[in-house]
């Protein structure tokens, strides 16, 4: 292990960190446009009517759309000049990559915004508050599916783990270093699922006590 | 005086045997001589009155007008700039020195990558210099000059630290490229993870910003690079491939004695030495031009025939591709579609054989890793579900761990692990590769299903109705409990097959990556890939449908 630190170049650890913020930022981006797709498809799906059919077709699309390829097909299958009104349209690596998880994180979202809909139709204020926790559970997948940015050049955090592990000699090196990423990665991941589960607990006490009060 | 007279008759004889027999390199004559008949003989048909109709030949047009038009490029640093108004570089100083040996002045026109080829081939200017390498495909678009001037090869640029010696060093490493680059099918060839940008001048960037470990590209571009200390101290040339000579070129048409008259120059100029006082003025390499001065000295090749003799000069470089036995409907059907439906859909997957063979391994080995993704979902699921539905502590305990290492590991980093470990164990092969894909993601996603039949389990313990139970009974019933998380992991697992890729999978992404990497269509070529993907994962998606309402009613009927 002493070894292994001697090896690491000096910025490794302000460059992972940095990377980490990465995977963060473009989950919490992927996250934002799941959520303003995903509620819109949820509304126009609970509407019912060939809005609604509209929208589950499109739901089941973007369910099965794999991040990775979508990833490619934003960076390669959209002419480098073009635009829209003047915005320009061939995304970033690092939008590349976020937009590549809004498929997932929409498709997500809608099921969930359908349950919380249909809870809030059903007078169930508290039921529709489980939105939450499954928003927070989407975010944390997003930070982990943001690593594949690393295929196409997105300075992210598992981006800075590969590179340093490439300059290691020994495999044992290199396993002593994934290790430590699976468990900076972990530790975020973790902490986050036990926060989502008691806000779920505390959600379905409040629940319980809503229950038995009234009358 | 003996001695005298018996040199006087050697003289003799070897005058006659010259008079009779002259070597074969002495027939062509000089080819100073030969360049100054056909200036001579241009500028003789020069029309002697004003306001006549040009010469209908381009050199004579050229000498009687007194100017010659050059495509020079404007950035391509010690090749040609252009700032402030002065030209600079080893091809500008070429360009210059054409035209006074013409005896004419320059007249400079702005060419790019783009547009070099057409502007001549469209008589909107005389000759082009313009970086452009000579292959057998643009042979049929212009006439390129023999020999030619200069001779460029892609090299691998990466970190001093890095030890890259040869094709066996760049196996599934990441090598930044450029898109269309003819020489981008040897790193393919040779197993490399490529990363594709449209412009090279990125490339530099990249490689300090460590997202790319190596880059290819022509020695050319990165000799300015290479000129800078820092860039030098940080980065060395690894090793080249794919030389490829650079040739200037004029129309295939009304150029015939203009071409002739450029190919004696450029002999000229090798033989004497002007394109190497260039290259050093301008410090680009100089070993191809040591080699050529070399060459045109030889007696056999400094002849006015030189630009002939195959032993003289090089080939151009092969870049056609063997063409399938259906490439002709193939671009029969391109050729419909645009004409009928305004769609430009280009199939490169179709019309060569080396890009059809990257197509069907990749399309064979897609489907192979969705069914081997899907099986070992399932198997550890099952195994994993039973452990951590066991009462025993222990076994629970470790599947639980396991459990939590896989969901706290990115998949990317997964793969990683697996292939690297794989590679540890067998010989790497795109087996392998295959192999370590189908275990990680079997374990990402059979962890989090095989999680979800162990809670499924504990609850069903708790409930009074199946008390009694055995355990066998119980798993079942838990399999069906669990049945919408297993279909939606077993789904998870068949749309993460793409990422096998990173670990140097020969599966469908790859494989158009890399086919697009040296051909066109890029977009639709991405088109068909999001097409097939989402295809094949709704079929999968179907399938897990039919398997979780038959867990679901067997969990019902029992």
């Amino acid at each position: 292990m002493t070894g292994l630190l001697h090896q690491l170049d000096a910025d490794f650890l302000p460059q992972f960190l940095t990377g980490m913020t990465v995977n963060f930022e473009i989950a919490a981006v992927a996250l934002a446009l799941g959520l303003a797709l995903g509620l819109l498809l949820a509304w126009a799906r609970v509407g019912g009517g060939a809005a609604g059919v509209g929208a589950a077709s499109i739901i089941g699309l973007m369910r099965a759309a794999p991040t990775f390829v979508v990833m490619f097909f934003l960076l390669n299958a959209i002419p480098r000049g073009a635009n829209l009104f003047g915005v320009p349209l061939a995304p970033s690596g690092m939008m590349a990559v976020a937009v590549s998880l809004v498929p997932y994180s929409a498709a997500y979202i809608a099921d969930a915004g359908v349950a919380a809909i249909r809870q809030l139709r059903a007078r169930s204020p508290l039921g529709a508050l489980l939105f939450l926790p499954n928003v927070t559970r989407a975010f944390f997948v997003l930070v982990m599916s943001s690593g594949a940015g690393a295929a196409i050049g997105v300075n992210e955090g598992i981006a800075v783990l590969l590179r340093q592990a490439e300059l290691l000699p020994s495999l044992g090196d290199r396993l002593v270093l994934f290790a430590i990423g699976v468990a900076a990665f972990g530790i975020p991941l973790q902490i986050g699922f036990a926060l989502i589960k008691a806000l779920q607990r505390r959600l379905s006490r409040i629940m319980m006590r809503h229950h038995e009060e009234t009358p | 005086m003996d001695f005298r007279r018996i040199a006087c008759l050697l003289a003799c004889l070897l005058s006659c045997a010259l008079a009779v027999a002259p070597p074969a390199w002495a027939q062509g004559g000089s080819p100073d001589a030969e360049l100054r008949g056909v200036l001579d003989a241009a500028r003789a048909a020069c029309p002697l009155a004003p306001g006549a109709a040009p010469a209908a030949d381009r050199l004579t047009r050229i000498l009687c007008d007194n100017k010659i038009r050059i495509g020079l490029r404007d950035y391509y640093p010690l090749f040609a700039t252009h700032e402030n108004g002065q030209r600079q570089g080893f091809e500008v100083d070429v360009a210059h020195a054409i035209a006074a040996k013409l005896g004419v002045e320059p007249d400079f026109t702005r060419v790019n990558a783009a547009n070099r080829i057409v502007l001549v081939a469209e008589g909107r200017i005389d000759l082009t210099i313009a970086t452009m390498g000579h292959n057998t495909q643009r042979d049929g678009q212009v006439r390129f000059i023999r020999p030619h001037y200069y001779q460029s090869e892609t090299i691998l640029v990466g970190p001093r630290a890095l030890k890259v010696a040869s094709w066996a060093d760049v196996r599934e490493r990441t090598v930044c490229a450029t898109v269309g680059n003819g020489s981008n099918a040897d790193l393919v060839a040779h197993k490399a993870r490529l990363m594709l940008f449209d412009e090279a001048g990125v490339l530099p960037e990249h490689l300090r910003s460590e997202t790319c470990t190596l880059a290819a590209q022509d020695d050319s571009f990165f000799a300015a690079y290479f000129a800078d200390p820092a860039f030098a101290a940080a980065f060395v040339p690894k090793f080249g491939f794919a030389q490829v000579p650079w040739g200037m070129a004029v129309a295939r048409t009304g150029s015939d004695r203009l071409a002739h008259a450029l190919d004696l120059i450029s002999q000229i100029f090798h033989r004497d030495g002007v394109f190497l006082e260039f290259a050093r003025k301008h410090k680009v390499a100089t070993a191809f031009l040591e080699r050529q001065q070399a060459v045109w000295n030889r007696p056999d090749c400094n002849t006015a025939t030189g630009a002939t003799n195959g032993a003289c000069i090089l080939p151009a470089l092969d870049t056609e591709l063997e063409p399938t036995t259906f490439a002709r409907p193939v671009a029969a059907f391109e050729k419909w579609v645009k004409a009928n439906l305004g769609v430009e859909l280009v199939l490169p997957m179709l019309k060569t054989a080396p890009a059809w063979s990257l197509f069907r391994t990749g399309v064979a080995t897609s489907l192979l890793l969705i069914a081997g993704a899907l099986s070992a979902t399932l198997v550890l699921a099952l195994v994993l579900g039973a452990v951590q539905g066991s009462r025993s502590w222990l076994l629970h305990g470790a599947a639980r761990a396991l459990t939590v290492v896989l969901q706290s590991s990115p998949i990317v980093l997964t793969l990683v692990i697996a292939s690297a470990l794989s590679h540890a164990l067998f010989p790497a092969s795109a087996a392998t590769a295959i192999g370590a894909a189908i275990v990680a993601l079997g374990l990402t996603n059979g962890a989090n299903a095989g999680q979800a039949i162990g809670e499924a389990m504990a609850t069903l313990r708790a409930e009074p109705a199946t008390r009694g139970l055995g355990e066998a009974a119980l798993f079942s019933r838990a399999l069906g409990r669990s049945g919408s998380q297993i279909v939606a992991f077993l789904i998870n697992a068949a749309k993460g097959t793409p990422t096998a890729s990173f670990i140097g999978a020969p599966e469908l992404l790859t494989a158009l990556t890399d086919i697009t990497s040296f051909s066109s269509g890029r977009i639709t070529t991405y088109w068909l890939l999001l097409i097939f993907y989402i295809l094949v994962v709704m079929a999968v998606v179907w399938f897990c449908d039919r398997l979780r309402l038959r867990l679901e009613r067997s969990h019902a009927v029992a």
